[in-house]
């Protein structure tokens, strides 16, 4: 379970920053005391236009970035005061993550294995059901930089899931990926909810949150104009579809 | 932790064709390269002139000829001599300029009355700078026959050579020849271990921060449950074993040239050499590299960190090896050595640590005060770095 309550994020700008934004701020805002919490067995979908917050929201409960106030809680395990016992259980996967093409499928996952602490038979254990599951075995000591885009993401998903997280991160996970590559990050995230595991996605792609979506938050500008559950998004819909309704509910939100 | 990113940073480095060149590859070809083509020039410049034969241009009249028996029966030694009579200098500088004689001689019009008066007399020699060892084997000969011609005079006015040459200096090096060739080689090994060091440490450490930056992976490794000091410390080691090793390289280098190339042939060069590169000095160098190869990558950390691609880490980090280098100049100054102000200048202080190591002249207590100020220096880059990299808004693009 993901517990985020009053979460906000500010940024301090350099000279540069602000002499491109045209700003005389020395900071600013990108998340603004947001409140939300995903359920285990349910897929939370975090919604919005580019520059909302949605990354940075993903990447604070992947203690990448510190918040500047509010807290969040990973099974219960605070975030900002344990970000190390926290990141061992959450996996974090992102549409536009890169690989380390000099590593060999096989050196890479190790690698990130070794990272978790896994012990040996548990990580062989897990990568036999994995490279099984993502048919990874042929390509299994290539090296990453000589594979195709879709054997990248079968790769890219299997380092994501070795440990066997319980709290799943997905950040723009189809971002830039063909129709079978986007297919099976959509399979991935269906069998994660079936597990039981906590999953939090943001897209901005609205045929996959229908696709997938239990629970809905909506971002503009940093604060949330809508959270419930979808089916709930859908009965107060006043547009004919759920594209048209974001697109209305954030023309309002800027009113 | 720390090892397990150590290892996979270090078997990545390795596998990039830029690292290995500038890590191995060129360090360790650098001085037989170096030897080979310094002793090769040297050989062929010496068997080109010994081989050719050396036209010698003449203007005067038959009052030189005793002059012209002197050349010509000169020793072998001297090489194959090929005399010509010219009537005109402008002639005679138009075949020095054509190469067909290598050098000229005008004797002039007063030389018998000049001679007979035992006079002293002005010959103008003409030769092409250009044309290399030519001046020099003009000099010989012409000290030769200037010698045979200064006995002459003697024994005529019947004067004992002795009694005009009051004294000869003669100038005895007491220094070994390690003292003598470490002070020529601790000259300009510190700028080799400077600019290989730097470099070996520049390709991993732009890869390894700027490069992971570029492509999208550090978002990743900062998700895993490793926190950024382990981060950095595995892989500044890696950053800072490349640029170690690539000062070794040349070291080995050095060795590669004498033992399997055998390309230095002389012995007082060998012996020299030997003598500074014992076991005790490798270390000792070895000690003093290791906190500038720190500082180095230290210094490159946070600007890799900073640098939002490659190219612009790269032309930040190129210019600061000139840098370096003008630091370390203040140790070439002649009359600069290690003493208690120069061991508390950071980089200075190994130049001539090095310089000193080499020469057989170790001070220890110099020496441990300049190790220590470079330790000093090198933890307060690592913290800089660190600063850095723990500042999110450097870490990803």
């Amino acid at each position: 379970m993901i517990e985020i309550q009053g979460l906000s994020k500010q940024f301090q700008l350099t000279k540069q920053q602000r002499r491109e934004l045209s700003t005389e701020e020395k900071q600013t805002t990108v998340v603004d005391d947001v409140s939300f919490v995903c359920q285990p067995g349910r897929i939370f979908s975090l919604l919005g236009a580019n520059g909302a917050g949605k990354t940075t929201i993903l990447r604070m409960i992947a203690s990448i970035y510190k918040p500047t106030g509010g807290s969040i809680k990973v099974n219960g395990i605070d975030v900002i005061q344990s970000p190390q016992k926290a990141r061992k259980i959450m996996g974090f996967l992102t549409g536009s993550t890169g690989m380390y093409a000099r590593l060999t499928v096989n050196e890479l996952v190790k690698y990130f294995a070794d990272l978790y602490g896994m012990d040996k038979d548990t990580f062989e254990e897990r990568k036999k059901y994995l490279f099984d599951l993502f048919d990874i075995h042929e390509f299994a000591n290539k090296r990453i930089g000589k594979l195709s885009t879709g054997m990248k993401q079968r790769v890219s998903i299997c380092r994501t899931m070795i440990h066997n997280p319980d709290v799943v991160i997905f950040d723009e996970p189809t971002n830039g990926l063909d129709v079978i590559s986007a297919d099976s990050i959509i399979q991935l995230i269906r069998d994660c909810k079936a597990q039981g595991k906590t999953v939090i996605f943001s897209s901005h792609i609205m045929s996959e949150v229908e696709l997938l979506c239990d629970d809905l938050a909506i971002l503009n500008k940093g604060k949330l104009i809508f959270n419930d559950t979808f089916e709930n998004f859908k009965a107060q819909m006043t547009k004919p579809n759920i594209t048209e309704e974001f697109i209305a509910q954030v023309q309002n939100a800027n009113l | 932790m720390i090892f397990t990113i150590f290892k996979k940073e270090l078997k990545e480095t390795l596998r990039d064709r830029k690292t290995i060149m500038s890590m191995i590859v060129i360090p360790m070809l650098l001085f037989p390269i170096i030897f080979s083509v310094m002793f090769k020039i040297q050989h062929t410049i010496e068997d080109s002139l010994n081989k050719k034969v050396m036209h010698i241009g003449v203007i005067g009249g038959h009052e030189i000829e005793p002059y012209l028996l002197r050349l010509e029966n000169l020793p072998k030694e001297f090489g194959k001599l090929k005399v010509i009579r010219f009537t005109d200098s402008s002639q005679l500088k138009r075949q020095i300029e054509a190469d067909s004689i290598q050098f000229g001689m005008l004797f002039p019009a007063d030389f018998t009355a000049s001679e007979q008066a035992m006079k002293t007399l002005t010959i103008p020699i003409y030769y092409k700078m250009s044309e290399i060892g030519v001046s020099d084997k003009a000099k010989m000969i012409n000290d030769a026959i200037f010698k045979m011609a200064q006995a002459e005079r003697f024994q005529k006015a019947k004067i004992d050579e002795q009694a005009l040459t009051p004294y000869i200096y003669d100038y005895v090096n007491i220094a070994s020849d390690q003292e003598t060739m470490g002070n020529l080689v601790g000259g300009f090994l510190p700028y080799i271990f400077i600019v290989f060091g730097f470099i070996g440490c520049m390709y991993p450490c732009i890869d390894l921060f700027t490069g992971e930056k570029e492509r999208g992976t550090f978002e990743t490794l900062l998700t895993t449950p490793v926190t950024r000091w382990q981060i950095l410390l595995g892989k500044m080691g890696v950053v800072v074993l490349s640029g170690f090793m690539a000062a070794c390289f040349t070291l080995f280098g050095i060795f590669l040239s004498l033992k399997v190339f055998n390309i230095v042939e002389d012995p007082h060069i060998i012996d020299a050499i030997y003598g500074m590169f014992t076991p005790q000095s490798i270390i000792l160098l070895l000690f003093l590299l290791f906190p500038l190869v720190v500082l180095f990558a230290g210094v490159m950390i946070p600007i890799s960190i900073n640098a939002k691609s490659f190219k612009e880490a790269q032309s930040i980090i190129t210019p600061l090896n000139i840098v370096f280098i003008m630091i370390a100049v203040i140790g070439m100054i002649p009359g600069i050595s290690l003493n208690l102000m120069t061991a508390s200048i950071p980089v200075v202080n190994v130049v001539l640590g090095m310089k000193a190591i080499l020469a057989g002249n170790i001070d220890w207590i110099l020496l441990i005060i300049s190790f220590f100020i470079m330790i000093l220096l090198a933890g307060v880059s690592v913290a800089i770095s660190y600063r850095k990299f723990d500042d999110e808004r450097n870490i990803l693009n």
